[in-house]
């Protein structure tokens, strides 16, 4: 069993726009996957079907061994983190606090348990400083580190990245790195979209090319 | 001659402490084409607000020293006499471009300046070339790809026909092939004469330029990071 | 500069301000829903994407329905249905609920009329009668990024499942405070974005000058002036029957 399949898939977004059309791919979590290709080849909407936030048109896309259509998407983002290329559609709080310990709110834990865990990420994440701005006034760079930083308090096992290295200068280019080798060292798996193939082969085992919602290869390193 | 003339340049936003340019200085001449990196947040967006007025009139900061447009003091100057002779681009295509048409677009920078219709169209036909993207005249700049709507971007204030063009950041949101097409662009517009000022953090799209230049700790100095 | 076949966007303005002032000028339900249906057939006729429209306001349809239920509720007159001595619906409470239907529906198969002319043409339209072009700006402005308003609230709350928040199970003391954690990222991304583009805007020209020249010129045809001038013809008798 694979931690993602993607089964005989055919997905459009409107009636006769096909995007997809049998396209079958096996994901493990063990592989730091890069999935490259031009605009509009398909490779957002493939990572959007392997989060679950797409359903297939025709076909099946299978998340550790459960068919997406199947399970809330609350649920597969506790064990799949996503983030988005633009950090600003997944920010919801004023404050960076609040912003890492909002959802933990919300269900109800413990105050003192949410202090430990938000400051730990603060640590992690170079965020000390900015406790109290608004996560929309932050630079690219810190907001990249921000909703890493979220994402991650939910402790998920695997992440996909959608053009992360966007807006970074090659300083914190390579924070980002170092900060993705960390999280691939403590077994989180995952999968980075981008057109930025420096980056991703610094990282990356698996190379999958997309080009008009067609795998042209697929290679590991 | 010297287009753009700044000397002893400071700058902080309102409420900070400190200085983000301190003692800038900078001459671009005619027909040059200029290139400016560095690190994010050091301040070359900052730059490119005041050299095209947008810092004072606009938006709002503490400024001093000489910032000056082919002789003349830009915080003296209207916005609208700025906008005949500096243009900008940004780097978000949505935040430019906001009607139904390319040619929509294009027409909207001229007809705010009250030229003539037929100039207008004559303008309209320039800026598409330029651009290369003729074809797509009546298309609806959402249906274009990123770097596509960038080019219109460009396009729609290439027919401000300024002598100076800004260009911040423009390639960031956008793929290789985008990259390709605006970078052509640029080049055909040197080729042109026109007076260009780019700034990018990507090393890879500043070899175009005649100049280099890098903004560290608040002042340019020779970029030397090859 | 001419656009293809469409109807001058003023001709398309004059038939909706027809519609709308029947809309709120005629009490009886019979013409209300005479004028409702010749709304439908008109927006049809423009080819209005009618089902489109269905979907957006899917959600607004039963906030309607419930203001209907509560002004019939309100309402006093002849019982229809009551219990324990207390007028639950009356006669005068269903006929209002039934009139906030028909113009709601009139207000809306309109709107869709005017969404058939592109924006520029509408600002246009706007312009040629005198409105002064900032205003008439602002309101294509509007009518351009409100449809986006709508796929940034589905992103939104994405977004926020992904982030392990079951949207359905939230106890009523955490709504509120849902709400306004999904509403930031809304609120704040409209207004970066229209700051970012009002400079855009400015250092293109806009307002430079108290007028602008426009590439795009509107005529009217002969088929504009007939079709308004039946529209006014026929609000007119309509207003007629209706007071009589």
């Amino acid at each position: 069993m694979h931690y993602i399949e993607i089964r005989d898939v055919d997905f459009e977004y409107e009636k006769g726009k096909s995007v997809f059309q049998n396209l079958s791919l096996n994901i493990d979590k063990n592989e730091t996957i890069a999935l490259m290709g031009p605009n509009g080849s398909g490779k957002t909407t493939l990572g959007k079907l392997m989060a679950g936030i797409l359903k297939p048109t025709k076909g099946q896309v299978n998340v550790f061994s459960r068919d997406t259509r199947g399970i809330p998407l609350h649920e597969i983002g506790l064990r799949i983190g996503y983030l988005f290329q633009n950090p600003e559609k997944q920010f919801f709080a004023n404050t960076v606090y609040d912003e890492l310990g909002f959802v933990m709110k919300i269900k109800g834990y413990d105050e003192e348990y949410i202090k430990e865990k938000v400051e730990e990420k603060l640590e992690l994440f170079q965020l000390k400083g900015l406790v109290n701005h608004s996560p929309f006034l932050l630079s690219q760079g810190e907001k990249q580190r921000l909703a890493i930083a979220a994402v991650l308090m939910n402790e998920p096992e695997y992440l996909i990245l959608d053009e992360p290295t966007t807006g970074l200068d090659k300083k914190r280019k390579d924070m980002l790195l170092n900060l993705l080798f960390m999280l691939k060292n403590q077994g989180i798996g995952m999968t980075i979209i981008s057109h930025d193939r420096r980056f991703v082969e610094r990282i990356c085992s698996r190379f999958i090319y997309i080009s008009r919602g067609e795998i042209q290869y697929d290679e590991r390193a | 001659m010297d287009v753009i003339e700044i000397s002893n340049l400071y700058f902080r936003y309102s409420k900070r402490e400190e200085y983000l340019l301190k003692g800038l200085s900078l001459r671009v001449r005619k027909g040059e084409l200029l290139a400016i990196t560095g690190e994010s947040g050091c301040g070359k967006s900052t730059l490119l607000s005041i050299i095209c007025g947008i810092i004072p009139h606009i938006r709002k900061g503490e400024i001093e020293g000489e910032v000056k447009l082919f002789g003349r003091e830009v915080r003296d100057m209207a916005i609208r006499d700025i906008s005949k002779e500096v243009g900008i681009v940004f780097q978000d295509p949505d935040s430019q471009i906001f009607l139904p048409t390319v040619e929509d677009e294009i027409a909207f920078g001229p007809e705010n300046l009250m030229v003539p219709r037929e100039e207008i169209g004559l303008r309209i036909e320039r800026a598409l070339k330029a651009v290369n993207m003729e074809e797509y005249r009546l298309e609806n700049p959402n249906n274009l790809s990123g770097g596509q709507k960038q080019l219109i971007a460009i396009a729609s204030v290439l027919a401000m026909e300024t002598d100076i063009l800004l260009l911040d950041e423009v390639m960031s949101q956008i793929d290789e092939d985008g990259k390709d097409k605006i970078k052509r662009t640029i080049l055909n517009l040197h080729r042109e004469g026109k007076t260009m000022v780019i700034v990018d953090h990507d090393i890879d799209n500043l070899s175009l330029a005649d100049r280099v230049l890098e903004l560290k700790s608040g002042m340019l100095r020779e970029f030397k990071g090859w | 500069m001419t656009r293809e076949h469409n109807l001058d966007p003023r001709t398309k303005l004059v038939i909706v301000l027809c519609l709308s002032t029947l809309g709120i000028a005629v009490n009886n339900l019979a013409l209300l829903s005479a004028i409702a249906l010749l709304s439908y057939v008109a927006a049809s006729l423009f080819r209005a994407n009618l089902k489109r429209t269905f979907r957006k306001i899917k959600s607004l349809i039963y906030m309607l329905l419930f203001i209907a239920l509560v002004q019939s509720i309100f309402t006093r007159g002849e019982p229809l249905l009551s219990a324990g001595g207390f007028a639950i619906l009356t006669v005068n409470g269903v006929e209002r609920a039934l009139q906030f239907i028909l113009r709601m529906a009139i207000v809306i198969f309109s709107a869709t009329i005017i969404g058939t002319s592109s924006s520029r043409s509408i600002i246009q339209g706007l312009v040629q009668w005198k409105l002064p072009y900032d205003i008439a700006f602002m309101a294509a402005l509007g009518i351009r990024f409100l449809p986006m308003l709508r796929e940034e609230i589905r992103d939104s709350l994405v977004a926020i499942q992904l982030r392990g928040i079951d949207i359905k199970n939230i106890p009523i003391k955490e709504r509120i405070s849902l709400y306004s954690y999904l509403f930031n990222p809304l609120l704040v991304g409209t207004l970066l974005k229209a700051e970012r583009l009002s400079i855009a805007m400015e250092m293109r020209g806009f307002r430079a000058y108290d007028k602008r020249t426009s590439y795009l010129v509107l005529k009217f045809t002969k088929l504009d002036y007939l079709i308004m001038f039946f529209s006014i013809a026929i609000t007119a008798v309509f207003l007629i029957i209706s007071y009589m």
